[in-house]
């Protein structure tokens, strides 16, 4: 079986927020809901980075370990799930989660907190695979499709990768190594591309 | 005739001159790498390992920009929810039971050691007024709404360890929702009765002389003899300031967790969890020990939260100034008159003096 991974490259992202924008299309997200989000450290400075984050799809889930309902489930693909016929929106994945990938949506009087979105890997939920109750829950089961996950799928300059572990991290090793063979320029990704296979 | 022997020359001189470069350059290469380590081999490092290194530092969060607007959104990673994590999942829920486990046993075992206090030469059937309608009706009032609050967060609290095996997910998400849904309406009820509490009952709550002797003694359980006590003793007076300043630090660090629309961060709202949580054991675990002294520990203590009447022989055993306030002011009623002012008379239900419960100085 898959272990699913996301992996972004920082060296690579340009903080285009398609990622974004694709995740909230494809998956008709609630209002005031962002599955994924794009990070800038020192926007504007020399090094600026950005990372595109969202649910990482932790192998010891801390938002599994502490729901009070035990909502949360790892498919056999390794990707972090939950259920939201059971989930009571307390909260308690948000404050675990150290990336902030759980998101409430606006709900009832005074604002209080919705049932809980994250992103599910374009993987739906424990609904039947792209019935429309999954779709309206989780959003689109792009997985049982055969897909991945769009926002990586579409991502411009392949800096967001999504899949198998292995795959992920053997793409991440060649470009590991075309960087390291031009030492003098790291962080230039697009240089010297002579020196790549 | 000439090129030949200086080829042999040339070969002789190579070796020997190439071996003595090649241990100049070790030789010095070796020098470098003692004297500055750091410029041995490739100095240019990856301009990532800085940001990774940012990012993972564990004691601050590391705030970014973004363009995703909302609360804490430009931090890449918070480092307190881990620590949160951690904190409830492997401290606060087996320590929280073990806490609430034992002290019930302690009580149990304490009644079971010392039985139900009894007033010395019973009770005498005659009747002093001691809390007003408003009193009691607001007691009950947020005592209902506390053990709510306490039963409701107790679900939430242990409910995945002790009732999804029995109701299976489904029926306790069900529970747990409405427990959630219950805690959040009935809390800013608590709040309110709080607050009526704290006006209504503060006066007579003030520390005063007797106090430390009360305190000293154990309360009467160190001697023989009953210590001494105004219209509230030390121990009452005690549990009425933990319940008001534990139950306003519940009640803010609750709003914290029950408006997440203020635009307070993850951090404030584990800290507020952490506080919320700590005053809740505190307060139920005390809360235990008052039940108790109210029924089965102390004789005719629950009346007065009843009728609102107590038994003289009960005030002068445990409240004895007041007593003596009572008797000096002639508030003490008969039985027969006690009867029928509890509508077992003609007369309707009418308290003798409403002066009564004011002060016990």
């Amino acid at each position: 079986m898959a272990r699913m991974k996301f992996y972004c490259d920082a060296e690579r992202c340009i903080e285009c927020n398609a990622c974004v924008t694709a995740c909230k299309n494809e998956n008709e997200v609630p209002w005031g809901v962002n599955r994924r989000r794009v990070v800038t450290i020192k926007d504007g400075e020399p090094g600026e980075r950005s990372l595109s984050v969202a649910c990482m799809h932790c192998s010891d889930a801390p938002c599994a370990a502490v729901c009070p309902v035990d909502c949360f489930y790892t498919t056999d693909n390794g990707v972090v799930l939950h259920d939201k016929n059971i989930c009571i929106g307390c909260g308690y994945c948000f404050y675990a989660c150290p990336f902030g990938a759980p998101q409430f949506p606006m709900d009832g009087a005074f604002a209080s907190r919705g049932k809980m979105d994250k992103c599910t890997f374009c993987a739906g939920g424990p609904e039947e695979d792209n019935s429309s109750a999954e779709f309206i829950k989780y959003g689109r089961n792009r997985l049982a499709e055969g897909k991945l996950p769009l926002c990586a799928e579409m991502c411009a300059t392949k800096a967001l990768l999504a899949g198998d572990a292995d795959m992920v991290s053997d793409i991440y090793r060649k470009r590991i190594i075309n960087r390291g063979a031009s030492v003098l320029n790291w962080g230039v990704s697009y240089n010297n591309a002579k020196l790549r296979s | 005739m000439i090129k030949p022997i200086f080829r042999i020359k040339i070969e002789q001189l190579v070796r020997p001159v190439f071996l003595i470069l090649l241990l100049f350059v070790i030789l010095l290469q070796n020098s470098h790498a003692i004297d500055t380590p750091q410029q041995q081999g490739i100095s240019i490092k990856n301009p990532g390992s800085d940001l990774w290194r940012e990012v993972r530092q564990r004691d601050t969060a590391i705030q970014g920009t973004t363009q995703i607007k909302s609360v804490d959104s430009n931090v890449l990673i918070n480092p307190q929810a881990d620590r949160w994590t951690r904190f409830r999942v492997d401290k606060l829920i087996n320590i929280g039971f073990i806490v609430l486990g034992s002290v019930i046993g302690v009580i149990l075992v304490f009644f079971l050691l010392r039985g139900r206090v009894k007033i010395e030469g019973g009770l005498s059937g005659n009747m002093v007024f001691r809390f007003h309608d408003f009193e009691r009706v607001l007691h009950w009032v947020l005592a209902l709404v506390f053990l709510f609050l306490a039963l409701t967060g107790f679900t939430l609290l242990f409910g995945r360890t002790l009732f999804i095996p029995i109701l299976g997910h489904d029926i306790f998400s069900l529970l747990a929702s409405s427990s959630k849904e219950g805690h959040n309406l009935f809390g800013p009820i608590f709040m309110v009765s709080l607050l009526m509490m704290f006006i209504s009952f503060v006066k007579r709550n003030i520390y005063e002389k007797g106090d430390l002797t009360w305190l000293l003694r154990g309360g009467g359980m160190i001697g023989k003899s009953h210590v001494t006590g105004g219209f509230f003793n030390m121990g009452e007076k005690s549990w009425y300031w933990l319940v008001i300043l534990i139950g306003f630090a519940i009640s803010a660090t609750g709003l914290i967790l029950l408006f997440p629309s203020f635009g307070q961060g993850r951090i404030i709202m584990e800290l507020s969890h952490v506080i919320h949580v700590f005053g809740a054991i505190i307060l139920i675990t005390v809360s235990f020990g008052h039940m108790y002294l109210g029924t089965l520990g102390t004789e005719g203590t629950g009346e007065s939260m009843k009728t609102g009447y107590v038994d003289i022989k009960w005030a002068e055993a445990h409240h004895d100034r007041w007593a003596k306030h009572c008797h000096d002011n002639n508030l003490v009623i008969t039985a027969d008159e006690y009867a029928r002012l509890q509508g077992k008379g003609k007369v309707g239900y009418e308290p003798v003096s409403t002066t009564a419960g004011e002060s016990g100085k």
